[in-house]
């Protein structure tokens, strides 16, 4: 299920080092062709459709086209994502278009702090998790 | 009920372990920001306060996962610093000890994106890169190869670089075999479970029901409280064979019925639920569905086996022999070392790595990180005068992880088309070479998952001739080089995965893999693990039977 990405929407992320699709892809599969400033999927019969790059392109010119080994044409699914909420758009091939919004996390991006309000570190030798209080179960 | 899932051979120590850590870990990832379900009465409240979740099964807890990586994956930045995080560095090999034989010392691995060798020295290693994808032929055919169940990109690194160094694996002939939505691999849990769907033949009979006696073969596992993923696949695939397909998710009944009770309203969110499902976890299937104008409420959809995966997280269980907790009563062999520690001094493991204990998933995996984690810095703590000294010469180790490189140029003109060229075979190729040999000998969807002994043989050939020609892997490129590996490592997977079958002359795993010499589950001979090591010194394989030990009552 291959991306690809829309020519006249994509700018290279502006001539940096890494555009923001190839930072992200899981599989090493989006990749700048340097002489036309484009991204491109360099091996599309490797996509997972994990969509993280279409998520994380600025410019929203990545989309996912299904795999035509099976698929047919006309559908689409398409995601706009902020920190807080994502928003899919679902287009069926018979033309009709389902929207559904759901929540991405309930903290503010970058507030994660593992080590606040915890208890200092405990035993080294016993089973429990510095998180943990009290013994645990065992067999 | 993971005892019986896996039909009885798991290591009740590990699986306890992870148990009685995962919720605490859970609560973590609430406290960091991930959406978890509750139930009417608590809505807002915290898990770690009381907070009853919305349960979609004994072990499953309905969250909004968007958002679920960067939230676990924030955390790990926070603690570990970025100047600690090197990113798009694939590791080929680990590195032994050139002072203590059996002893970790360091790895190496290159970069994608520069002509760069990363060697790293460490006293302890933790082994986390998955299970074992695309080790068998899927059931796509051109561009969806890639849109395959498990993410594509575990390449069964985990259990080759645990193999080359000479760790103890354990469970290597066990697979998982997912019935999932036909071609998008969508999950069918929350159908199963929380909008309790029924999966029918294509005459509308329940073939679970249907098939109780042949099931009985299987005893006393057939009678789990929830029937064995294999059983459930054994018996569906009696009506595949048989020409009663296609095999359906009944999803309107499902929802038709859940809507009876509820307000227009709530049929709306049942419906967002339902999608949700897929474009959380699986948004191929989603495009699947829009491609093919499926509406879960109007149409049923086709459910089917998929081709064969390698892991110990989900409902599989291969992976590595571990030594385990200190603080139970299980057998010594069980628990010579540290927690989560392989069989090679300062190599820890967690997640798809451990093996003989499945339905970990991704928190009983983290909170198997955790585990691991703590055990390695009391390594550490320990060994305070042990200095890693890597064993090899590292400019020949450079050199060999460059060769398809070296290969690629050398040979290249020589052809008018570079792809065709008879000195050299293209990491594509060699995959495409790999999932065949799988495929028709080792018991993939070509023969409906049977195999038998002298097809394995052959097989085995074959792949030995696979492995011979590894040596002239070409890549063109650092991300060519990066497939060459990658596929490396899947054969080394592919040649653990046969040995074990092999050895284990039963069919334990009906549904999964058929051995059709020996088609009968046989506890007397059988109930044991099938554990396996290859010497790095000698090259030589060995696989063995280790004893298994119940420690809590599985009632037989």
């Amino acid at each position: 299920m291959p991306t690809f990405v829309h020519t006249d929407k994509c700018d290279g992320c502006k001539g940096g080092e890494v555009t923001a699709c190839m930072y992200i892809c899981p599989h090493n599969l989006m990749k700048l062709d340097t002489e036309r400033m484009k991204a491109f999927n360099q091996e599309p019969e490797q996509c997972w459709e994990c969509q993280c790059c279409v998520k994380a392109c600025p410019k929203q010119a990545i989309e996912v086209r299904s795999f035509q080994d099976w698929v047919p044409m006309g559908g689409a699914v398409i995601p706009l994502r902020t920190d807080n909420a994502i928003m899919w758009t679902i287009k069926f091939r018979d033309g009709e278009v389902k929207r559904f919004k759901f929540p991405v996390r309930t903290t503010a991006v970058g507030s994660i702090d593992p080590y606040g309000n915890k208890p200092e570190p405990g035993d080294l030798d016993g089973p429990n998790f510095f998180t943990e209080q009290g013994a645990l179960p065992t067999l | 009920m993971v005892h019986a899932d896996l039909m009885g051979i798991i290591r009740d120590d590990l699986v306890f372990d992870v148990g009685r850590h995962v919720d605490g870990t859970v609560y973590l990832f609430e406290e960091w920001g991930l959406p978890i379900w509750k139930d009417k009465e608590s809505e807002g409240v915290p898990l770690a306060e009381g907070g009853k979740p919305v349960r979609s099964g004994r072990w499953q807890i309905m969250i909004n996962g968007e958002g679920y990586k960067p939230i676990v994956a924030e955390a790990a930045k926070a603690v570990l610093g970025m100047e600690n995080i090197f990113e798009r560095v694939f590791i080929v090999k680990l590195l032994l000890d050139s002072n203590n034989s059996n002893q970790i010392a360091g790895a190496v691995g290159f970069s994608v994106r520069e002509d760069k060798i990363y060697v790293f020295k460490a006293k302890t290693i933790l082994l986390a890169a998955g299970g074992a994808v695309n080790v068998f032929r899927p059931r796509s055919t051109g561009e969806g190869m890639g849109r395959v169940w498990y993410p594509v990109w575990n390449a069964g690194s985990t259990y080759a670089m645990a193999a080359e160094v000479g760790a103890e694996l354990t469970m290597m002939e066990n697979r998982f075999v997912p019935t999932r939505f036909k071609d998008g691999y969508g999950p069918v849990g929350a159908w199963f479970l929380l909008f309790k769907s029924k999966a029918t033949n294509g005459f509308g009979e329940d073939y679970v029901t249907k098939n109780a006696a042949m099931l009985a073969d299987f005893a006393p596992y057939d009678k789990a409280a929830v029937v064995p993923t294999c059983l459930r696949n054994h018996a569906m695939l009696k009506e595949m064979k048989e020409g009663r397909g296609p095999i359906y998710m009944d999803t309107p009944s499902a929802m038709a019925k859940l809507a009876e009770t509820m307000t227009p309203k709530e049929v709306k969110h049942l419906e967002a639920e339902a999608w949700e499902d897929f474009l959380d976890m699986c948004i191929g299937q989603a495009g699947v569905w829009a491609g093919l104008n499926i509406r879960p409420e109007q149409s049923k959809s086709e459910l089917m086996p998929t081709e064969p995966y390698l892991l110990g997280s989900h409902s599989g269980c291969c992976g590595i022999w571990v030594s385990g907790p200190e603080d139970m009563s299980s057998p010594a062999e069980w628990k010579w070392g540290y927690n989560r520690m392989t069989t090679v001094k300062g190599l820890f493991t967690a997640g798809d790595g451990v093996g003989a204990s499945g339905h970990k998933f991704s928190s009983g995996s983290y909170a198997e990180g955790r585990i691991a984690g703590k055990s390695m810095v009391k390594f550490v703590r320990d060994h305070k005068d042990f200095q890693p000294a890597l064993k090899g010469d590292l400019g020949e180790i450079s050199e060999q992880i460059y060769k398809p490189v070296r290969t690629y140029l050398e040979h290249k003109d020589k052809t008018t088309a570079e792809d065709v060229n008879p000195h050299y075979i293209l990491p594509r190729m060699f995959q495409q070479r790999l999932q065949k040999i799988m495929d028709e000998y080792v018991a993939g969807v070509a023969t409906y998952y049977q195999t038998n002994g002298t097809l394995l043989g052959e097989g085995l050939k074959y792949l030995t001739m696979l492995k011979e020609d590894s040596a002239h892997l070409r890549a063109k490129d650092l991300h060519e080089l990066l497939r060459a590996w990658e596929n490396y490592h899947r054969l080394w997977t592919a040649e653990l995965h046969l040995r074990h079958i092999m050895f284990r002359e039963e069919t334990r795993y009906p549904g999964f893999y058929y051995r059709a010499d020996y088609p009968d589950l046989d506890e007397d001979n059988w109930h044991c693990f099938v554990n396996s090591r290859y010497d790095p010194e000698t090259e030589k394989w060995d696989v063995f039977k280790r004893d298994w030990s119940a420690l809590v009552d599985h009632g037989h």
